[in-house]
């Protein structure tokens, strides 16, 4: 499910990029920091700010976006503080969606506890990358060109329309290899929730409407498969 | 015009490969505690050391052929004073003292003096002589000159040659030898308490017709016996003036070797730190291959505990002696050294091209990890550097440093931030695979040109078909991606595949591919 407006929190190298990357991608972006140092910055780095302090009610928010279609990054530099904005949020907003960063695990543990739907440990992350780079060096290569370069290899996600001519098969019948010349990684069985289970575990899953499809190919084969998916049942 | 000939000489020896090469193997087999042949050398010596002994005792109570004796007399001793000669010669170099002396002589615009010469060599020679171990050398060689029974027992100072030949043994020397003014003190306070109580004793007993001690040899016998505490009884004081003494050197003799240990052990206390860190040079400098990590912090240890997970061995350096500890305590390698100087690689004898697979810099800034990337550079020119990139600013200032790959987690932030937002699956199936939660992994597979046909033979296989989905070949030649590749594709040897799968399953494709190629 896709969100139509984000909101960042805090001004520092974490959340410049973050900001960076996603604001182009909703149609509302905003950009909440708790210093007027903090907003210097980030005025001077070409964002609109607006302020924000942790006592605060967070009434103002809701007038300002639609809640249920809003997803925020809460990217404090102070963990604890990070956990409370976490947490404050957590209380006023019961269906928001919120990703946070953390520095350690310790700390990610906490967010989740706090209510974040999603954690993003920075240190772990970074470790993995690192450790990756030298024991699978081609597979991060690659991995990274398909996630965030530009390239023509891509990763998407696919949900099953209602009326699509997939609905009903099973998976090995569709020949995403020979056919479409696309690998399919996954599926998040729409009955079974939001987790998804590998499509290497061999099931002959039955798709049925509402499951989504994560699958990787060069764009313009995942294009003819999109239009496959879509395509109405006759 | 002699000393034309001499300065001519002095060239030449310096110039003159083989004597070079000569002398370079003496000094690495006698003095140079790193190189691989010294071992061998010195398990001879003290194989010789103890059959010396052996034939010593032997003697005593039989009668041994006069082969051994020649064999002990004149060969270990002919052997040792080959070693004396040797080490006198590699102690100094005279070809490099004379040409020091005329390019010297030269610049001050003075004729040459070859006396001048001499006498520095002599110096530098009699430091050898009079230096103790040279000295236990040399009596070592003594019963090659007498055959009389009582130079027999200069044998014995074969014994202490083992000295030499010891590690542990030189480093138990060396740190007594940290506490020299102290032992000094009380081996000097020992000797006038000996040498009092041995007159006194003398005075009070000697003339005394009951008492045991007579004379002056007697009394200082009874005096050693009595002050380091073993007291044999033997010979007893009788007179009351002589018990007093008995009474004052018992107590004394108490303070001296309750003194003496508690000197050795906080000389062994104060050097633990040393030991332990000489021990772990050891050990590292006998790993086999490792990653080399400059700089602990918690990212460090995140990173040292992946890979200890695919058994890697990790090296940490740090120079903050605090946070060495900490790296300690979490049983890592750590030598407490600053990655970024010279002198540091020196002194842990690191072989960069034969042990180091990959540095990873983790340093908290990027003017550190860019001063030690370039001191590292400075020893290898091959090793791969890898990098935390703290401001993306400075990621050409690194690439300049010679650092292959840099990873900035502010950007990896931003971009997996990115991928939430565009593909919240999708970064799960990712993120699931690389952390290898779920049993699925995303594996590499080095493929060989004479795998082709069977490499996509088996990627049908019932087994694999459906449960092991290649994504592509990574080929090396053109480093380019073929991805999903047809079966008509052709692999090069190198290529590499990326696979994934259930991780048993992986390594089952990986069995069955090898087995198969090699029938």
């Amino acid at each position: 499910m896709m969100y139509r407006s984000a909101a960042v929190f805090g001004f520092n190298e974490y959340s410049r990029q973050i900001a960076y990357q996603v604001r182009n991608i909703y149609q509302d972006f905003a950009l909440f920091v708790i210093s007027e140092e903090e907003k210097k910055a980030a005025i001077q780095a070409g964002f609109l700010v607006e302020m924000f302090d942790l006592s605060e009610d967070w009434h103002g928010i809701e007038q300002k976006f639609d809640v249920k279609n809003l997803i925020v990054f809460c990217a404090l530099p102070n963990d604890a503080e990070n956990v409370f904005l976490t947490i404050s949020l957590r209380a006023t907003f019961d269906k928001l969606n919120i990703v946070a960063l953390a520095q350690d695990n310790e700390s990610a543990i906490k967010m989740k506890s706090a209510g974040a739907n999603k954690v993003l440990p920075s240190l772990q992350l970074a470790a993995n990358v690192i450790s990756d780079m030298l024991e699978k060096p081609v597979v991060t290569k690659v991995l990274h060109d398909v996630l965030f370069e530009d390239s023509s290899l891509n990763v998407v996600e696919i949900e099953v329309t209602r009326h699509s001519s997939f609905v009903g098969k099973r998976l090995h019948e569709i020949h995403f290899k020979s056919q479409y010349d696309v690998i399919l990684l996954a599926i998040v069985d729409h009955e079974m929730g939001t987790t998804f289970s590998f499509a290497s575990k061999g099931h002959n899953h039955h798709i049925d409407a509402g499951d989504v499809l994560v699958v990787i190919g060069y764009q313009d084969k995942l294009n003819t498969l999109i239009d496959a998916v879509r395509r109405r049942h006759v | 015009m002699v000393g034309r000939w001499i300065v001519a000489f002095a060239f030449f020896l310096h110039s003159y490969p083989l004597y070079r090469h000569a002398k370079n193997f003496a000094y690495n087999l006698l003095e140079n505690a790193h190189s691989s042949y010294k071992k061998y050398f010195d398990y001879g010596m003290i194989a010789l050391i103890f059959l010396s002994v052996y034939i010593l005792i032997r003697q005593v109570k039989h009668e041994m052929s006069v082969e051994w004796l020649f064999f002990n007399n004149y060969i270990i001793s002919l052997i040792f004073l080959v070693e004396y000669l040797m080490r006198l010669w590699v102690h100094s170099d005279n070809s490099q003292v004379v040409i020091d002396q005329y390019e010297n002589d030269l610049f001050l615009h003075r004729p040459f003096s070859p006396s001048q010469a001499f006498k520095t060599i002599f110096k530098q020679k009699l430091e050898f002589v009079v230096s103790p171990p040279a000295v236990i050398d040399l009596l070592a060689i003594m019963p090659f000159f007498h055959e009389l029974r009582m130079l027999r027992i200069f044998i014995l100072f074969r014994v202490l040659k083992l000295f030499r030949y010891a590690n542990s043994l030189r480093r138990l020397i060396s740190i007594l030898a940290s506490k020299k003014f102290e032992l000094l003190t009380l081996a000097l306070f020992a000797l006038i308490m000996i040498m009092v109580s041995s007159v006194l004793i003398y005075v009070m007993e000697a003339n005394n017709p009951d008492s045991p001690i007579n004379t002056l040899f007697e009394a200082l016998y009874w005096s050693v016996v009595t002050i380091f505490t073993v007291g044999y009884g033997d010979m007893v004081p009788v007179t009351p003036e002589g018990r007093t003494v008995a009474m004052i050197i018992i107590i004394s003799g108490i303070a001296v070797i309750s003194f003496a240990t508690s000197i050795i052990v906080s000389a062994f206390t104060e050097k633990l730190d040393e030991i332990k860190e000489e021990k772990m040079i050891d050990d590292v400098s006998k790993l086999g291959r490792f990653y080399l990590v400059c700089g602990y912090g918690a990212l460090t240890n995140e990173v040292v505990h992946r890979l200890r997970k695919e058994s890697k061995q990790i090296v940490v350096l740090e120079a903050d002696g605090k946070k060495a500890k900490e790296a300690q305590d979490d049983g890592m390698y750590v030598l407490n050294f600053d990655s970024a100087s010279l002198h540091t690689y020196s002194t842990i004898r690191i072989h960069f091209e034969r042990q180091v697979i990959a540095v990873i810099l983790l340093q908290d800034s990027d003017v550190a990890n860019i001063y030690t990337a370039l001191t590292i550079r400075e020893l290898d020119k091959k090793v791969p550097l890898h990098s935390i990139l703290h401001k993306p600013e400075n990621r050409k200032k690194l690439s300049m440093a010679g650092i292959h790959e840099m990873v900035n987690p502010h950007e990896l932030v931003g971009f997996m931030s990115k991928m939430i937002s565009n593909q919240p699956v999708a970064f799960e199936v990712i993120h699931a695979l690389r952390s290898e939660r779920g049993g699925t992994v995303i594996e590499e597979m080095v493929l060989d040109s004479a795998m082709s046909k069977r490499f996509f033979e088996l990627l049908l296989h019932p087994l694999f078909h459906q449960r092991l989905s290649m994504l592509g070949i990574y080929q090396r030649a053109s480093e380019t991606f073929a991805f999903n590749p047809q079966p008509s594709f052709e692999i090069q040897s190198g290529d590499i595949a990326i696979i994934v799968a259930n991780r048993s399953l992986v390594e089952e494709f990986r069995n069955l591919l090898h087995r198969k190629t090699m029938k």
